[in-house]
């Protein structure tokens, strides 16, 4: 009977310890200070070209007039969730004159442009930027959830076609000219 | 000489009665103590201030250096009971998911939000902290408290940086969140 009153007393001393034990161990809190997060992902949109110069060594009235080197365009974007496609134009400012000796002309529709290995294709398109009829579409990205913020590459090579029109009686002179590489996003 | 005898009978008379009038005249009077109850109560505290309360990013997209404006130091303050051994500084967000979001979907988690505290590299908020949000927070400093520092002061220096790496094709937007700092002594 002695021994298990003494228990007892043990028990509710140890308890008693723990309880005081737990209520010195309560934990003080300093007041919460906040820090205001303002975190700006702008739009881009660029495009980065490979080399910026192309010569012909041109044949009278040949189809074939190979550039002297292809060049690869970059096109790289960051962009807002609303935008749903990327294109990629290749234009001149005048379709007539996409190539001048200031007197005589290559019009654009005797310049083409093969895109990733592709057909060639004449610049004869009226797009986004640049004279009407004077230009083509390289590319048409869409634009989804998984790549809002990509790349593109377009790797193009050069012709110039002397057969149309009255080009297989051009001159001989040095012509000059201006290919544009523009993309844009939309809408 | 009985004189001389007398003589010395009156005079010690004459002492012995001087003595008693003089013994009475000093006796000190004592009123009842009456005490004065003192409680002086010095509460235990923590405080906690900011050198500043907004950072700004100027992302790039899909790269893991998007350094925050400017760095912000944490100063705290404590009075602490004799019982505590440890104060602790957090950074926390509410949500690991969304520590910052541009309100559409689109969300930057707190495990691409890393600060670095006192110069020190920098680390996701990917704990789980007595603050915040279930795998969202990130402990900044410990101080041992000893005899020494019951009451006590710590600057914690912070800098922050938003990793885009493992977020490629997060879209253009605004992105905004609150980052919180608090301590806990225990």
């Amino acid at each position: 009977m002695k021994i298990v009153r003494l228990f007892w007393v043990v028990i509710v001393g140890l308890a008693l310890t723990l309880s005081a034990g737990l209520a010195s161990a309560q934990a003080l809190n300093s007041g919460a200070q906040t820090i205001a997060l303002n975190a700006n992902l702008a739009e881009s949109l660029s495009v980065t070209l490979s080399a910026n110069t192309v010569n012909f060594a041109l044949s009278a009235g040949s189809a074939s007039n190979p550039g002297s080197a292809g060049i690869t365009a970059t096109t790289a974007w960051t962009l807002a969730p609303g935008r749903t496609s990327v294109g990629i134009y290749a234009y001149f400012a005048s379709a007539t004159a996409a190539l001048t000796d200031g007197t005589n002309n290559i019009p654009s529709s005797a310049f083409f442009i093969a895109d990733n290995a592709g057909a060639p294709a004449a610049l004869t398109n009226t797009v986004a930027y640049g004279g009407a009829a004077a230009g083509l579409k390289l590319a048409t990205v869409p634009i989804t959830g998984t790549n809002r913020s990509a790349n593109h590459t377009d790797a193009m090579t050069f012709n110039i076609n002397l057969t149309g029109g009255t080009l297989p009686q051009l001159p001989a002179s040095t012509y000059t000219g201006t290919l544009n590489i523009q993309a844009q996003a939309t809408p | 000489m009985r004189i001389r005898a007398q003589f010395g009978i009156m005079a010690a008379l004459l002492f012995a009665t001087v003595m008693v009038v003089a013994s009475a005249g000093a006796q000190v009077q004592n009123s009842g103590a009456s005490p004065i109850a003192l409680n002086a109560a010095l509460s235990d505290s923590i405080t906690l201030t900011l050198s500043g309360n907004a950072v700004n990013f100027t992302l790039t997209g899909g790269s893991a250096n998007n350094p925050g404006s400017t760095g912000i130091t944490a100063t705290t303050n404590w009075v602490l009971k004799p019982s505590v051994n440890s104060l602790k500084l957090y950074a926390f967000f509410s949500s690991s998911t969304a520590a910052l979001s541009d309100g559409a979907g689109h969300n930057i988690p707190s495990a691409d939000f890393q600060i670095s505290a006192n110069g020190g590299g920098f680390a996701p908020l990917t704990n789980t902290v007595p603050f915040g949000g279930a795998n969202a927070g990130l402990q900044i400093s410990s101080v041992p408290i000893r005899g020494y520092n019951k009451t006590g002061t710590n600057s914690d220096l912070m800098t922050f940086n938003i990793n885009l790496a493992p977020l490629p094709n997060l879209p253009a937007g605004i992105y905004t969140g609150t980052l919180t700092i608090q301590a806990q002594a225990f």
